[in-house]
């Protein structure tokens, strides 16, 4: 007869941290090779940093007169300027205006991004949107002074033609999309094809350019276009194409059966595409659709290139002042942080929808 | 019948609207260049630019033609492509390779690594990187040398270079003909292998017969080399070969911008390949090393390939934020002979063709390497 033994269940023995971490780097000689390089490599730049930052730095509401002498970084250069990274020339008793417009944006960016508010109703949204931040900007109704166009610096400037650029861009980024996914109209098929590849292969740059230079040219005599017009207008050329390509990406994963189910339903062409068919194709596309809206972000930075006061130039504009002319470092580690902070959210927008979705 | 009728007329509205609107576009073109007396031509592209390009392979002066000019900021263009593809390529694949070792502390850094590049503009990072440079770099008369063969300042690098001459096109002759060698021998060594099972070596042979030849004219007592070294006088350095910071910036700041989407990329491709492929590898007893060069890279490039490609093209129109820094690549040139001409619609259909033209052949070469890898696995 046999006889089973049960052997008694045993906890995982007790390990400390200390000697997990040491198991982790230094379980092995491969191991201990890497950690001892990446632990200098960390010491050295993390040493670099902590004495640029605090140690040799001038605190925030320190004496502006010790920078001069300071081996580290100016804090009170932020202080003295951040207004004017932010804001730029805009006047600056009215600088609540920028910042009321920038927050409303920031709010219609984080209203889009709830899955349950998706829908038609953001058309309204985006339409309102606009309207106020144009009339908050420009001014000129009663109680609110026009300010002229080229006094939009900054953060606004900056916010209006990445969202501003993407929302315009995103519709007509569908229909290049839908024309070169069908085949029963092949010119018009060839002339989405030709638009996508053609923007796909420049440079971003060359399209701004090209809105820069050959824009105004294109237009009759009595018309002349603000270069915040032209350069938006370049910039929702550009994205369209890339945001056609993701979404061209979902539409391919839409089976054959669903357009035939819809057909079959008695759909006609616009209920099929925007009921059924564009719906899947965009929640398929959707983590293309963010990586190109993240990437069209951080290049709207580009136009600081063709002359438009973004926050780039706004940030090289503050260590312009001879005063503080060799604070520089600080006004792009201030841009770098909001770019940092934005973008990480997108990003953790992006996996939240992902793992939602999955 | 009639669903043939109406996709007819749908094109034909498309297609009649469009035809409209860029006849509109085109004569407005037309009236407004009328009326600064500038008709579209290219004729002006073989007359002097009467600007100068400060950092060019090829030798252009003020006097040169646009036409020169602009192939002067084309060869710009390509070298710093290559030059950033090379630097992304590297870093990408380390620190993909960093992100999929299973090591604690390795997988974390590289992690930090990819996120830092993948939320900051391009743009800020160039900008920030040439900010530093030039200020932590010496002025030109106090700069810095490497045991008085290289100078470094924050205009640019400067080195010995061998003078022009019949030394130089040898020179350039074996360093041309030394890959050719080795792809030959190498297929006969296949070949070889193929039939006896053994592989005798290739690369260190031909490599050191290259060496020889390189070194054969010296051997002989021709003294074909002859340096040409930087020397400071007055403000610069004459003589030598140098390469601007603005140049170098611009190489390490797309290389690591570009180098966080390859880590990215390579990292996806590791993980493709099936965990039984580690397990096998190392069930066979192979290292670390050993386990990646052979097995998993092979695997993992396949998978990489057509998102690769895809990258080494967004790092050749990237390249155009040189502009930034005063590089005087094709978009610069564009915009400075732009404003001296005032003809955009034909310098700007010429830069669109050759970048276009670029990308064209950047996709073939891949598809042709996509194409090779692929059909190893036949």
């Amino acid at each position: 007869m046999e006889q089973t033994v049960l052997t008694p269940q045993k906890s995982p023995p007790k390990i400390s941290r200390l000697t997990l971490l040491r198991n982790r780097l230094f379980g092995s000689a491969r191991d201990s090779v890497l950690s001892v390089i990446l632990l200098l490599i960390i010491a050295t730049f993390g040493w670099i940093a902590i004495d640029w930052l605090l140690i040799g730095a001038v605190g925030p509401w320190g004496d502006r007169d010790a920078c001069a002498a300071a081996a580290g970084a100016c804090w009170p250069f932020l202080v003295e300027k951040h207004r004017l990274i932010l804001f730029g020339t805009y006047p600056w008793d009215e600088q609540w205006r920028p910042l009321v417009a920038s927050l409303l944006l920031l709010g219609g960016v984080g209203a889009s991004m709830v899955p349950r508010w998706q829908d038609a109703r953001l058309i309204w949204l985006w339409v309102g949107l606009s309207i106020a931040f144009t009339v908050l900007m420009r001014g000129g109704v009663p109680g609110l002074d026009y300010v002229q166009p080229e006094r939009w610096n900054g953060l606004p400037v900056l916010l209006m033609l990445s969202i501003f650029g993407l929302v315009f861009a995103f519709p007509l980024g569908i229909v290049l999309a839908l024309a070169r996914h069908q085949d029963q109209l092949p010119a018009v098929r060839a002339i989405a094809v030709m638009w996508i590849e053609l923007v796909r292969g420049v440079p971003m740059i060359m399209v701004l350019f090209l809105g820069l230079f050959v824009l105004p040219l294109m237009m009759p005599d009595d018309i002349t276009l603000n270069p915040l017009i032209t350069t938006m207008i370049a910039l929702v050329i550009f994205h369209s194409a890339y945001f056609a390509e993701s979404i061209r990406g979902g539409l391919q994963t839409v089976p054959m059966g669903q357009y035939e189910a819809a057909d079959s339903q008695g759909l006609n062409w616009l209920q099929k595409t925007r009921l059924i068919i564009l719906p899947q194709a965009i929640k398929v596309a959707m983590p293309g659709i963010l990586n190109t809206v993240l990437g069209a972000y951080k290049d709207t930075s580009l136009v600081v290139i063709i002359g438009i006061h973004d926050i780039m130039a706004t940030a090289k504009m503050s260590f312009s002042d001879p005063v503080w002319q060799r604070y520089g470092l600080e006004a792009y580690l201030f841009v770098g942080a909001w770019f940092l902070a934005t973008c990480w959210c997108l990003s953790a927008y992006s996996r939240w929808l992902e793992r939602r979705t999955s | 019948m009639r669903v043939l009728r109406s996709q007819f007329f749908w094109q034909a509205v498309v297609v009649g609207t469009l035809v409209w609107l860029g006849y509109v576009l085109a004569s407005n073109i037309e009236a407004n260049l009328a009326k600064s007396n500038i008709k579209l031509s290219f004729d002006f592209l073989s007359g002097q630019a009467g600007f100068d390009i400060s950092e060019s392979l090829l030798s252009v002066s003020s006097e040169s033609s646009y036409a020169s000019v602009i192939l002067a900021g084309v060869i710009n263009t390509v070298t710093l492509a290559i030059c950033c593809i090379i630097g992304a390529t590297v870093i990408g694949v380390l620190m993909g390779i960093l992100r999929s070792s299973g090591h604690y502390l390795g997988e974390r850094v590289a992690a930090f690594y990819i996120e830092i590049t993948r939320n900051l503009p391009k743009l800020l990072i160039l900008l920030a990187l040439y900010l530093a440079m030039v200020t932590a770099l010496p002025v030109v008369r106090e700069s810095w040398s490497l045991f008085d063969v290289i100078h470094i300042s924050n205009r640019a690098v400067y080195f010995p270079i061998i003078a022009q001459g019949a030394g130089l096109y040898w020179l350039f002759l074996m360093v041309a003909l030394w890959p050719v060698a080795l792809v030959l021998l190498g297929r006969v060594a296949a070949r070889a292998q193929d039939k006896t099972g053994k592989r005798f070596p290739v690369f260190w042979p031909v490599t050191a017969g290259a060496l020889l030849l390189i070194a054969a004219p010296a051997l002989l007592g021709l003294a074909p080399y002859t340096l040409s070294w930087p020397e400071l006088k007055g403000f610069d350095f004459a003589g030598g070969g140098r390469i601007s910071v603005q140049f170098c910036v611009l190489v390490l700041a797309l290389s690591i911008y570009h180098g966080g989407q390859v880590a990215e990329l390579v990292r996806g491709a590791i993980q493709s390949v099936p965990v039984g492929q580690f397990e096998a590898a190392k069930a066979s007893g192979l290292s670390f090393g050993q386990m990646t060069r052979l097995v998993i890279l092979p695997q993992a490039i396949r998978a990489a390939v057509p998102s690769m490609g895809n990258q080494y093209l967004n790092i050749t129109k990237n390249t155009s934020i040189g502009l930034a820094v005063g590089y005087s690549d094709l978009v610069s040139v564009m915009t400075t002979s732009i404003n001296q001409t005032f003809r955009p619609i034909e310098l700007m259909t010429v830069s669109m063709c050759v970048y276009l033209g670029i990308c064209l052949i950047v996709s073939w070469l891949v598809n042709v390497y996509n194409a090779r890898v692929m059909a190893v696995r036949a």
